[in-house]
């Protein structure tokens, strides 16, 4: 190393340089850690409420509908008079449906703690967004499928002569009804968590 | 620059501007090309995102104009049953022609927005708007393609506890012309699912 001659020219640009380049380089790297995980975790803590209402909302619709059967208390020799969810094979699906939907979401809430514990990481935030949004439309599909059935219950079909079974069976209409409102909230809980998902996954 | 002493001087002081200047210069090079390389593979993303809006566009006005003219009027008639079978004559499948027709068209205006993040792959703005429209529109249709796939199944099977006749026995054509008015939504779903998925994986950091 070889210092002997003036000592202004040469050191004064490099040093203005050193000096000028590594500030930015330093407050750039302290700025992205330290805030995002605070709010990142409280969307995580919502995330969880979220999913322990979903659960909720889905295994009501799911044993509403199971536990809707009734026994008119008359009868003849030609028309059936008990109406169950077995009988409509949609029901069937939707009672199905359910109850994967909800084991699913308990089975997810150990990927949420994570995600309150470490609020920072992307992995587990997005397997729960994609598996989020598959099960969103599952329940979708069984929510509104049943739903459909519900309405021709209720109206019937003239031009189908498809006669409306709810002038006969009242408390059996009224309980798969209350199912299928329970399983379009559980849907609207879903479509929040997916978004919480994707608001959460995304960089500063 | 008064560089005036021995070659030696100048030969290191200059070593050392030019070790802190590459510094630099690898530093910024560094970052553009990591920008860069996380700007490549998510431009490739949001390609493939643009091509599956194209094709979901493309697969749900084929589902809305299949299940619209889905009509059948049969050769015979009597006095007391209608021979003819259209898509108005269920309301879920009136739903599901006014649904997915809604679809088709958010996908149009969404365009944009997919080309906006194919120019700038760094942007999150715009890819979050998308996330959560496209969630909202995976909903509707998917409660458009289950419904009426329901009814389509009533239609094929009937129901001998309420008393429900399979209508497709007499309306074949109709039937199977609605049946692939729902096929086709449901690959829209399929669709929707994907282009949510990648709008996630685009929108999360390294």
């Amino acid at each position: 190393m070889k210092n002997e001659s003036t000592v202004i020219d040469v050191p004064a640009e490099s040093s203005s340089a050193m000096k000028g380049s590594a500030p930015l380089i330093g407050v750039a790297r302290d700025h992205t850690t330290s805030d995002s995980g605070g709010y990142k975790r409280g969307l995580s803590i919502f995330d969880f409420l979220l999913r322990l209402a979903a659960i909720i909302a889905a295994s009501v619709a799911a044993g509403t509908m199971f536990t809707s059967d009734e026994t008119l208390p008359f009868f003849t020799q030609f028309l059936q008079f008990e109406a169950g969810y077995d009988d409509l094979p949609t029901f069937q699906f939707f009672v199905i449906a359910m109850s994967m939907i909800s084991g699913y979401l308990l089975l997810s809430l150990p990927f949420s703690v994570v995600t309150i514990v470490r609020p920072l990481a992307t992995a587990p935030r997005l397997l729960l967004l994609v598996l989020d949004t598959a099960a969103m439309a599952f329940n979708m599909a069984a929510a509104s499928s049943a739903a459909a059935i519900g309405y021709l219950a209720h109206n019937g079909n003239q031009n189908t002569n498809w006669l409306p079974i709810c002038q006969q069976f009242g408390d059996f209409c009224q309980k798969t009804s209350g199912a299928v409102v329970s399983s379009f909230v559980s849907v609207v809980f879903f479509i929040m968590l997916v978004v919480l998902s994707g608001v959460a996954l995304k960089r500063h | 620059m008064a560089k005036e002493s021995t070659t030696i001087d100048i030969g290191e002081p200059s070593t050392v501007t030019k070790s802190t200047s590459h510094a630099v210069v690898d530093e910024k090079k560094k970052s553009f090309v990591t920008a860069a390389a996380g700007g490549g593979y998510k431009r490739g993303l949001t390609i493939f995102d643009f091509l599956l809006r194209l094709a979901a566009i493309g697969i749900t006005i084929g589902a809305s104009s299949v299940m619209f003219t889905a009509e059948e009027t049969l050769p015979f008639f009597t006095q007391f049953l209608q021979f003819q079978a259209g898509y108005d004559d269920f309301p879920t499948f009136q739903f599901f022609v006014i649904a997915i027709a809604i679809v088709a068209s958010y996908l149009v205006l969404s365009l944009p927005f997919s080309i906006v993040t194919i120019v700038r792959p760094l942007a999150v703005a715009p890819r979050l708007i998308l996330l959560i429209s496209d969630t909202v529109v995976l909903t509707l249709t998917t409660a458009a393609a289950a419904a009426a796939a329901s009814i389509v199944y009533l239609a094929h099977n009937g129901n001998a506890n309420t008393n429900w006749l399979p209508i497709c026995q007499q309306f074949g054509d109709f039937c199977q012309t609605a049946s692939t008015a729902v096929v086709a939504a449901s690959i829209s779903v399929v669709f929707f699912i994907l282009l949510i998925v990648i709008s996630a994986i685009s929108l999360k950091r390294h």
